[in-house]
């Protein structure tokens, strides 16, 4: 491999590197860089020149409108990573004072909530069970119980309790938690403000108990979460764990073969290896059955090269990291070697294109390995510390180099290459952040590549802003620099490796952003025997399909499942393969691209045809305008898109309960023993089920409830003829048709009509009821809790006779009147006893509401209209507003009743 | 809600510029410009006060339109950068950007063959003089100044062939006239190449027209501090083809055998793999000089370690034929024992396996014939590879495969000496 005779011209100094210039978002836009002769020669009379960026590259159009997926959606439902909002703090107040001044304040507060909720046991396990009896979690007043020498605040316990002496100090140290709550969620609501008065109690108490309550000492804790937090968010901004990728692609052995194998991650833990078999046609189809490795991590990375004719594919995980071989034949399955395990987490797995079972294996700690799956791991270096100058980070990097002795190794500032055989004596400095390359300031390494595919000697950097084609005969001077201008650092790369008339291409990704850039360069090309040209960048570069632009190509979704579809779509790039099939007149090339979610997309371009090597001398002749995008998806990529579509909605319906509406299980309200009353069903209760057992075997309809001579009911009322609309829409159409006056003095006349009638109505149906209900008297007054059924009648169960339909609510119901109207009792229903007042009382209907409904009812009972269809019983009492009392009375002795043995 | 304004005037700037982005990226380039043609009107209604930003954008996305656009033309190439260059001029550009303007504008006339417009744009460019010279200025100057003179240089170069080619036939006075013009290119191409070669960096080419010209006036001595300076500098990179061109011009002055063997073994201490290995290897091989002929099997191994000669022929037989020289002698057989010994746990499974042996049979016979021989020295006659060529050239009954084989079962105790 010749080193090129000229190369272009570059000035060379050692130091930091450059203030950046500020025209960050085309730095990478016309420039030709340097210029070089081209092409020597005597009989031409001017010297022809070739610039370093420019040239003409080869013409790949897309030939579809968006990736298509290859592989069906993965098994199970996706759960995305945390997204910024997750962890930020969110507060329009404090977004509003830190305009301008950039920077995320990270919500460890609510993370740490959210810890004692998940956990509670964990957190203040042994602590609470000590302490379950002084925390007070009712809603009951507080009252201030003076106890000599002692100020406390103490619950209103129970009466028993009250009564009981010996409760005494247990009521003193009791601390309400209600009130407590209310100040969080007042805080909750006031967040940002932090005026202290609003939070004395919550201060108080937290001064109280931060020492000792916690289970785990909480500032240990704290700096725990607040580790985690801060490791959570600067993965959310450069995850850097995911370098290299997680996809590979491994040609088939076979000249001309349209076979591949696609290794990638799956599972819902990403820990599965998958090795696909996929047959390469307009759109790749996967062929049988995938062979299957799971593993005990989340797989970070998959790297593969082939050396001797076989494949060797490392897996990266956390602390894991694992080499298989697949031998070329298709069909034939891999057979895993070796798997190490790191104390620290792995940052880098290369395989080595040289030698069969080698492999670089990079620690966090700053290790570097030769491993060898014959003679296992060599440790070639350790040092904590970053090369060239001091950066935090403690990702490193290695890959080999043309010579297969030779590792590269990398951290943020650099790269090295060093000698295995005699790691700390032989190395030497291949790229630098600095003015050596023209960086520029906050650059940084972020992902090296040997491409020795292309040419034995040269190198691949990219930073966050440029990529530099290095050579390692001339190190430190890029023999190619371009600014990228990816939003997003490129962590991803591929090589297609060209020739002597074709250009070598490689595909750049990002992970959050999903990018993907297709860039071309000429390599030192060898021409009519004279010495090779330097590295030039080929053409511009062109910007690919990403995953989740194939959303709007996509049928239309229910706007939730768009969301869904939206969220799984867009999750970060995983990785990243390419493939270039040469097939005489027409080339083209397919690019797969992983998510995170699993998903392996891919995108075919097409060159039309291979460019005359005379044109790409010329460089600046203006190049047809390439084929529009298809505007929309090809039959097939359609197709395609359906069935993956259907395939993850089958797949996902199981586990997305949580989108169902929410339904609430009365059991955790009321226990079972609540819902039956403390003395069992009723005699009446038992008589009814009895007789509605019987009607339906017999498929009859009850009627009435004669029969039942013990129990003689009242009649439903028929409802009261609405001959008159409400009051409300008959004003309307008043005020519509301009004639209000006339309304208001009908009104006034009929309102006085209207309670005169009423109260000739009620009368009427009083003496009616006492006539009927004579016995239903004598058990009102048997049973001494009767009077609460005119409590209960609103709430309990509306039994309609069958037939007739519900009455329609009454005229002018004020808010107290609505509930009785809206389900009048058709009887003193059977179901009563079930709703008794004790069993409302069990329920914790507070006495205070009690009363309430009673008030409400004496409302009623002096509203002019009465309510048609009450029964008598209730009728009666609340006509007479010294009930009132006796209802009290009752209910004040009815409290001791189940411990009297009622 | 003026600030208002202005955030909504800079998001709508910006939500502009990334449509040209995504417009270029995907080769859109008529959209492209379209919307570049906003951008520049959105620039216009604004004045506040950041525009160098801005116009170094129009500058940079601009050229990239213009040279891929379909209805362009080196004539409209030229007007958007003159107005680039006078806007810079009035709104203060940074002179290092207007001169980066300038040599962008020079080298995509140089790329299009207008050399003489694009003289006249580096003499333009050099006679600017404002605002305050700052370093990357004085950088950029420089290298407009080095083009001039390397476009000088090639004047004189035409000139010179004119000279040479009608020298017999022209009379004495045109003849005079075209000499003194070149002359004239001279002067002018050695002034500004001499200068930039003195500041560190890459310049093979002003180097390489720098030593043609004082080579032509027979300034030797110039020729040869310059191209020292340029090779063993230690403030200049280290490139390969300063060593190069340093060999090439002692070879042209005819230098001892010594010095350029010594100009090739700096070269081979910084890129052993260079092409150049080879001939020093010959050479060496052939000296006299035990110490050299050991540098020489050095050297070849060295070579063969690399991955981009894995397949070379030349080198093969280069060491193959070293190798059995010393085989046949049976002196020197630790010289083998000692580059071997560091290359055992590695070299057979990166150059002698059967899976290579059967590729390389099968697409390159003299190559694997070379490796065999090697291989069967190195790692004695059971070594796979050599197995499988010698089975091969037998079954194929090639004369040499059967030479081959004879050879290495002749020498086996030897080489079992070598692998042992």
């Amino acid at each position: 491999m010749e080193f090129p005779a000229a190369l272009f011209s570059s000035y060379f100094s050692a130091g930091p590197p450059r203030e950046e210039d500020g025209s960050a978002p085309a730095a990478g836009w016309g420039e030709h860089g340097q210029v070089l002769e081209g092409r020597p020669g005597p009989r031409q009379a001017q010297p022809a020149f070739v610039p370093r960026r420019g040239g003409t590259g080869e013409t790949w159009d897309p030939a579809e409108a968006a990736a298509v997926p290859v592989l069906p959606p993965s098994a199970g439902c996706w759960i995305p990573s945390p997204a910024p909002q997750d962890i930020l703090y969110r507060n329009s107040l404090c977004r509003e004072l830190r305009a301008g001044k950039g920077g995320a304040t990270l919500d460890f507060a609510k993370q740490l909530g959210h810890f004692f909720v998940d956990h509670p046991e964990d957190a203040f396990g042994s602590m609470g069970r000590l302490l379950h009896k002084n925390f007070h979690l009712g809603n009951s007043k507080l009252t201030v119980s003076i106890i000599p020498g002692v100020a406390a605040l103490a619950p209103t316990v129970p009466p028993t309790s009250v009564l009981s002496s010996l409760q005494r100090p247990a009521r003193s140290s009791t601390i309400r938690m209600t009130a407590l709550m209310e100040d969080i969620d007042r805080l909750e609501a006031r967040r940002g403000c932090h005026r202290q008065h609003l939070a004395s109690r919550l201060r108080w108490f937290s001064h109280l108990c931060r020492d000792w309550l916690f289970e785990v000492p909480l500032g240990v804790l704290a700096d725990c979460l607040h580790e985690e937090l801060m490791l959570q968010w600067s993965d959310l901004l450069f995850d850097d764990s995911l370098t290299g990728g997680a996809l590979a692609w491994l040609p088939s052995g076979d000249v001309g073969s349209r076979t591949g194998c696609l290794v990638h991650p799956g599972g819902l833990a990403m820990n599965h290896l998958f090795f696909q078999d996929v047959v390469l046609e307009k759109l790749p189809c996967t062929q049988g059955s995938p062979a299957q490795f799971e593993l005990s991590g989340r797989i970070r990375q998959v790297a593969a090269a082939r050396v001797d004719g076989e494949d060797f594919v490392g897996v990266r995980s956390d602390y894991h990291c694992g080499v298989w071989r697949v031998p070329a034949r298709t069909g034939t399955a891999p057979t895993p070697l070796q798997v190490i395990h790191t104390d620290v987490p792995a940052s880098c797995l290369t395989v080595s294109p040289h030698l069969p079972g080698e492999l670089a294996v990079c620690t966090q700690s700053g290790t570097i390995y030769l491993w060898s799956v014959e003679t296992g791991l060599q440790q070639l270096r350790h040092d904590p510390q970053t090369m060239f100058f001091r950066d935090h980070s403690p990702w490193r990097w290695s890959d080999f180099t043309t010579h297969p002795r030779v590792l590269s190794y990398a951290d943020r500032t650099g790269l090295q290459c060093l000698d295995a055989r005699a790691p700390k004596k032989c190395h030497f400095d291949l790229f630098k952040v600095g003015e050596e390359a023209g960086c520029q300031k906050g650059e940084r390494v972020v992902l090296p590549m040997y491409l020795g595919r292309a040419h034995p000697s040269q190198y691949l950097v990219t930073t966050q802003f440029s990529v530099y084609v290095l050579d390692e005969r001339l190190p430190l001077v890029p023999m190619l620099k371009w600014a990228h201008m990816m939003k997003a650092p490129p962590l991803f790369a591929h090589l297609m490796p060209g020739d002597s008339r074709r250009s070598h291409k490689v595909v750049l990704g990002a992970s959050r952003t999903q990018e993907l850039l297709l860039m071309q360069y000429w390599g030192e090309r060898w021409r009519d025997g004279a010495p090779g040209s330097a590295c030039q960048l080929a053409g511009t570069p062109q910007k690919l399909h990403t995953i989740s632009g194939c959303l709007e190509h996509l049928p239309t979704q229910l706007p939730h499942r768009h969301h869904l579809l939206q969220q799984r779509l867009g999750a970060p790039a995983a990785g990243l393969a390419a493939v270039l099939q040469e097939d005489g007149t027409c080339n083209s090339m397919l690019v797969f691209q992983l998510s995170e979610a699993g998903d392996v997309f891919c995108q075919r371009l097409t060159q039309e045809a291979a460019p005359p090597l005379e044109k790409a001398e010329h460089s600046q002749e203006p190049c047809a305008s390439p084929q529009p995008t298809p505007a929309v998806p090809s039959p097939a990529a359609a197709l395609r898109y359906r069935r993956w579509l259907r395939a993850l909605s089958r797949d996902c319906r199981e586990p997305s309960q949580h989108t169902w509406p929410p339904s609430l299980s009365q059991r955790r309200l009321f226990t079972r023993k609540d819902l039956e009353g403390s003395t069992g069903p009723s005699a009446l209760q038992r008589q009814v089920r009895q007789l509605l057992r019987q009607v339906m075997q017999e498929g009859g309809r009850i009627q009435h409830w004669e029969p039942m001579a013990l129990q003689p009911l009242a009649l439903p009322q028929p409802p009261e003829p609405t001959g008159v609309q409400d009051p409300l829409s008959a004003r309307l159409t008043a005020a519509w048709s301009g004639d209000c006056e006339q309304w208001w003095e009908d009104r006034t006349s009929f309102s006085m009509a209207q309670r005169q009638r009423a109260l000739r109505e009620r009368r009427r149906r009083q003496k009616r009821a006492r006539g009927r209900s004579s016995l239903s008297a004598s058990f009102t007054s048997s049973l001494t809790y009767q009077s609460e059924l005119s409590e209960l009648s609103d709430a309990g169960p509306a039994l309609f006779s069958p037939g007739r339909p519900p009455p329609p609510s009454q005229e002018g119901s004020s808010p107290a009147r609505s509930p009785p109207a809206r389900s009048p009792p058709a009887s003193p229903a059977p179901g009563e006893a079930l709703l008794s007042s004790q069993s409302l009382r069990h329920r914790g209907i507070p006495k205070e509401r009690r009363k309430t409904l009673r008030d409400y009812l004496s409302v009623w009972a002096e509203g002019p209209p009465d309510p048609p269809d009450l029964p008598v019983s209730q009728a009666s009492q609340l006509c007479i507003p010294s009930s009132q009392s006796q209802l009290s009375s009752a209910s004040q002795t009815r409290r001791k009743r189940p411990r009297m043995g009622f | 809600s003026s600030y208002e304004h202005k955030l909504n005037f800079k998001k709508s700037k910006e939500a502009c510029l990334s449509y040209i982005q995504d417009a270029m990226l995907q080769k859109q380039w008529e959209r492209a410009a379209e919307f570049l043609t906003f951008y520049v009107e959105s620039l216009e209604k604004d004045y506040s006060r950041e525009h160098v930003g801005p116009s170094e954008m129009i500058w940079r996305i601009g050229t990239e339109i213009l040279c891929h656009h379909s209805h362009s033309s080196m004539k409209e190439f030229n007007c958007f950068m003159e107005q680039m260059k006078t806007f810079g001029v009035k709104r203060y550009l940074k002179a290092s950007i207007l001169n980066a303007v300038c040599l962008e504008h020079v080298f995509h006339l140089l790329c299009n063959g207008q050399i003489d417009e694009a003289y006249q744009n580096l003499s333009l460019a050099e006679s600017w003089r404002f605002g305050e010279q700052t370093a990357i200025q004085n950088k950029e100057m420089k290298l407009i100044q080095a083009y001039r003179g390397l476009l000088d240089y090639y004047s004189w170069s035409k000139q010179k062939n004119i000279l040479l080619e009608h020298g017999k036939c022209l009379d004495g006075f045109a003849d005079l006239s075209v000499e003194q013009e070149m002359h004239n290119c001279f002067r002018k191409a050695a002034v500004n190449l001499k200068e930039i070669i003195k500041i560190p960096g890459v310049w093979d080419l002003f180097v390489k027209c720098y030593v043609d010209l004082l080579e032509f006036y027979g300034d030797h001595n110039e020729a040869r501090q310059v191209l020292n300076e340029y090779a063993y500098n230690s403030k200049f990179p280290a490139n390969p083809n300063a060593h190069v061109y340093l060999y090439q011009f002692l070879k042209r002055q005819g230098e001892s055998k010594k010095s350029l063997i010594s100009a090739l073994k700096i070269l081979h201490d910084i890129v052993p793999s260079h092409e150049l290995m080879i001939d020093f290897n010959t050479m060496l091989r052939k000296s006299k000089k035990r110490k050299r002929r050991r540098l020489g099997l050095e050297v070849i191994f060295a070579v063969l370690d690399y991955a981009g000669w894995k397949e070379n022929v030349k080198a093969w037989s280069c060491l193959a034929r070293q190798v059995k020289q010393i085989v046949i002698s049976e002196k020197h057989l630790g010289w083998i024992k000692k580059e071997w010994s560091s290359r055992k746990d590695w070299w057979p499974a990166f150059h002698f396996s059967r899976y290579l042996a059967k590729r390389n049979w099968q697409e390159n016979e003299s190559l694997s014939y070379e490796k065999a021989l090697v291989a069967g020295i190195l790692l004695g006659k059971d070594c796979k590879y050599f197995k499988y060529v010698s089975h091969q050239g037998c079954k194929a009954q090639v004369k040499r495969f059967r030479m081959l084989k004879k050879f290495v079962n002749r020498h086996n105790p030897v080489c079992l000496r070598i692998s042992g």
